[in-house]
C-alpha cells in the first residue's frame, strides 16, 4: 500500500510529504542556543556584583549598577595573581604554538616531499607522540626536568609546550604538501634553489591558511592547559592562567563567588576574542 | 652466439645495474641526510620529551620508585597486583567506564540532533557557534563557572526551586548520587559543539544523489535517515565516536576543579587517581603503573578504530 502511493506520488510528480513549517523549527533552535547561553548569562550578570549583593540576590536577578565590576576585576587580579600567569601563558602559548607550527612544517617537508628510505616510519615515529595520553608523560617529565634543573622554569615550560604541539601539525601539514604541485618544486630546483630556499619561499607561503589554522588551535590549547603547568611549573613565577585560576579557586575563602567567576572571565577573555574574531580559521582548524 | 660473449655481456649487465643501484642508493642517502637536517628540530623535541618518558614511565611501573631518594631495584608485576586488588582503583575504572558510555551517548545523540536541526537553517552560523563556543573555554574555567552553577544558592537551584515553587538547596558537587552526573552534564555541554560541527561536516560531504533518489522514490524522512543517511554517515560517527571515548577516559580538568570537595576524589575517574597517587601520595611506581593501565587502554582504542576504519570506509564504498 505504502509502495502504491509512493509510486503513484512520484507518477504526478507530487511534492514530497510536507516537512513541518520553518519557523518551528527555528524557534526550536533559539530555545536551544538560550538555554546553552544560559550559565553564560548567569556569569555575566555575577561579575557585574558586589560580594554583599552577590550573596543577597538571587543568582539570575539583574545587579543594580555596573560600578562593582571594576572591583571584582581590581580584587580578582590581585589576589588571583593573574597579572604574572597572564604574562607567561602569553609567552608560552605564543613561543610554544609558533615555534610547533614552525618545526612541524620543516618536518612534514621531506616527509611529504622526499624520496628516502622507510619515511613512513620516520613519520609515525613523530606521530606517536599524539597517541599517548598526557597522563603517561607527568611522573618521567616531573623527574626528568627536576634533574635538568628544568622544573618551575620558563624554558622548561616553552619546551615542554612546543614539543607536545608538534606531532598534530606534521599530520596536517605534510597532508597539505602532499597536495601542492610536485612541478613547482622541479622548477624551482631547475633554477638553481636549494633544498632551504625552496621549502622557506616556496612551500610556506602556499601554506599559510592551514598553518595559521593549526597554529590558532595550539595556541588556545596551551592557553587553556592546566595540568602540565600545575605538575611542572607550579611556582608563582612560572603558572600558566589556568593553573593560577585553580590555585585561587582552591584558597577562595577570601573572595566571594563574584570575584572567583571574574577571574574565570578574565582568564578566558584572550581566547575568547581570538574565537569571536578569528572563527572561521578555526573551523578550518577541525576541517583538517 | 658465442657462449663466452654471452656470459661477458651478463656481467656487464650486472655491473650496469649494481652502479645503477649505488647511485639510486647514494642519492637516496643524500636525500636523507638532507631530510635528516629538517627534521632534527622535532625529532629531537619528540623524543626526548614524550617519546624517551614514555619508556620511562613503563620502566618506572615495574620498580618500587618510592620518593626522591629512589629505590630502583626490579619488582616485576608488584604495582600491577597491588593496582588490581586496590578498592580506590576498582571505583575509579567504575567510574570512568560510566565516563565513557556516557560521553560518548550523550554528546552523539544532541550533536547528531542538533547538527540535523541547524543544517540547512537561516542563520545557522549563529547558532552554530553558539553551541561551540563552550568549547573554546579552559575545562578548568568551566568548572569554575559551574561550580558556582551547582552551589547550594547556585542559578541551578534557583531555578529548580522557581519550577517547583520551593526551596532546593541541594549540594550538587557534595552528594556522593549526584556529583558524577552533574560533571557529566557540564562535559556534555561542552562537548556537544565538537561533535555537532564534525557531524555536520560529515553531513555536507554526504553524495547528494542517494539521498534525492530516496526521496524521489517516496521514503519518508525518517526513512531517509536511517537506511541512507545514518550508513553514509558511518565513518564521520566511527571518528566521533572514538574521539569520544578517548577524551572520556582521560578526563581530569573538570573534575579536578569541580570535584575537589569530594572526599574520596580519587576514585572519580583514573586520571584523577593517577595524578593523586603521584603527586600527592608520592607513590611514583604505583602512579606509573595506572599511567601505564590508562595508555594501554588508549592504544587498544587507537588499534581498534584503523582496524574498524578500514572496513567502514569499505562499507560505505
Amino acid at each position: 500500500m505504502q509502495n502504491l502511493t509512493s509510486q503513484q506520488a512520484n507518477w504526478l510528480a507530487l511534492p514530497p510529504p510536507a516537512s513541518p513549517p520553518r519557523w518551528g523549527k527555528a524557534l526550536c533552535g533559539l530555545a536551544i542556543a538560550l538555554l546553552w547561553l544560559l550559565p553564560f548569562s548567569y556569569v555575566l550578570l555575577a561579575i557585574f556584583k558586589s560580594t554583599a549583593e552577590y550573596a543577597a540576590s538571587p543568582p539570575l536577578s539583574l545587579p543594580e549598577g555596573v560600578s562593582p565590576l571594576l572591583e571584582n576585576i581590581r580584587m580578582a587580579w590581585e589576589q588571583g595573581d593573574m597579572a604574572q600567569a597572564m604574562l607567561n601563558s602569553s609567552l608560552y602559548a605564543a613561543v610554544g604554538a609558533s615555534l610547533a607550527v614552525l618545526l612541524a612544517a620543516m618536518a612534514a617537508y621531506p616527509l611529504a616531499r622526499m624520496q628516502f628510505r622507510h619515511r613512513n616510519l620516520w613519520f609515525l615515529l613523530l606521530f606517536a607522540g599524539t597517541v599517548f595520553p598526557f597522563q603517561m608523560y607527568l611522573i618521567p617529565l616531573f623527574f626528568g626536568f627536576q634533574w635538568a634543573e628544568l622544573l618551575d622554569t620558563h624554558l622548561g615550560m616553552c619546551l615542554l609546550y612546543t614539543a607536545i604541539c608538534i606531532p598534530f601539525p606534521v599530520l596536517v601539514l605534510r597532508n597539505y604538501m602532499q597536495n601542492l604541485s610536485l612541478e613547482i618544486d622541479q622548477a624551482a630546483r631547475l633554477d638553481g634553489a636549494s633544498e632551504f630556499t625552496l621549502f622557506w619561499r616556496i612551500i610556506l607561503p602556499n601554506l599559510r591558511g592551514p598553518m595559521s589554522a593549526v597554529f590558532l588551535l595550539q595556541f588556545t590549547w596551551i592557553w587553556n592547559d592546566m595540568l602540565f603547568s600545575s605538575v611542572l611549573g607550579n611556582s608563582p613565577d612560572t603558572r600558566s592562567i589556568m593553573n593560577a585560576l585553580l590555585v585561587f579557586q582552591g584558597s577562595y575563602a577570601q573572595s566571594g563567588p563574584n570575584i572567583m567567576l571574574t577571574a574565570a572571565v578574565l582568564a578566558s577573555l584572550p581566547t575568547l576574542l581570538l574565537f569571536v574574531l578569528l572563527r572561521r580559521q578555526f573551523m578550518q582548524g577541525l576541517r583538517v | 652466439m658465442n657462449p663466452l660473449l654471452q656470459h661477458d655481456q651478463q656481467l656487464l649487465a650486472r655491473i650496469g645495474l649494481a652502479q645503477i643501484k649505488a647511485r639510486e642508493r647514494a642519492r637516496q642517502g643524500r636525500q636523507f641526510r638532507l631530510a635528516l637536517r629538517f627534521m632534527a628540530p622535532a625529532l629531537l623535541l619528540v623524543t626526548a620529551l614524550l617519546l624517551l618518558p614514555v619508556l620511562y614511565n613503563i620502566w618506572l611501573s615495574f620498580t618500587q620508585w618510592q620518593l626522591f631518594e629512589g629505590r630502583d631495584e626490579f619488582a616485576g608485576w608488584e604495582n600491577y597486583h597491588q593496582l588490581w586488588s586496590s578498592p580506590y582503583f576498582d571505583d575509579a575504572l567504575g567510574n570512568t567506564a560510566l565516563w565513557v558510555v556516557a560521553s560518548v551517548l550523550f554528546p552523539l545523540t544532541a550533536g547528531l540532533g542538533l547538527a540535523l536541526l541547524f543544517r540547512q537553517m537561516p542563520g545557522q552560523e549563529w547558532f552554530k557557534s553558539i553551541i561551540f563556543l563552550p568549547r573554546i573555554l579552559a575545562p578548568t574555567a568551566v568548572g569554575v563557572m559551574w561550580y558556582y552553577v551547582y552551589a547550594p544558592q547556585g542559578m541551578l537551584n534557583q531555578m529548580l526551586g522557581q519550577f517547583t515553587s520551593m526551596p532546593v538547596e541541594t549540594g550538587w558537587l557534595f552528594e556522593e548520587q549526584l556529583v558524577t552526573p552533574a560533571i557529566i552534564l557540564t562535559f556534555v555541554w561542552q562537548s556537544c559543539g565538537l561533535v555537532m560541527v564534525l557531524l555536520l561536516l560529515g553531513l555536507a560531504a554526504l553524495p547528494r544523489d542517494p539521498l534525492d533518489a530516496a526521496r524521489m522514490d517516496g521514503a519518508r524522512p525518517w526513512q531517509v535517515f536511517r537506511h541512507i543517511t545514518l550508513p553514509l554517515l558511518a565513518p564521520t560517527l566511527l571518528m566521533v565516536v572514538i574521539l569520544s571515548v578517548l577524551a572520556g577516559f582521560t578526563v581530569f580538568d573538570l573534575l579536578w576543579v569541580m570535584g575537589a570537595n569530594y572526599p574520596q576524589q580519587r576514585t572519580l575517574s583514573l586520571a584523577v587517581f593517577m595524578y593523586f597517587e603521584a603527586f600527592q601520595k608520592n607513590s611514583w611506581a604505583f602512579a606509573a603503573a595506572t599511567a601505564v593501565v590508562i595508555g594501554g587502554v588508549v592504544l587498544a582504542v587507537t588499534w581498534l578504530q584503523t582496524l574498524l576504519q578500514a572496513r567502514v570506509d569499505r562499507m560505505v564504498r
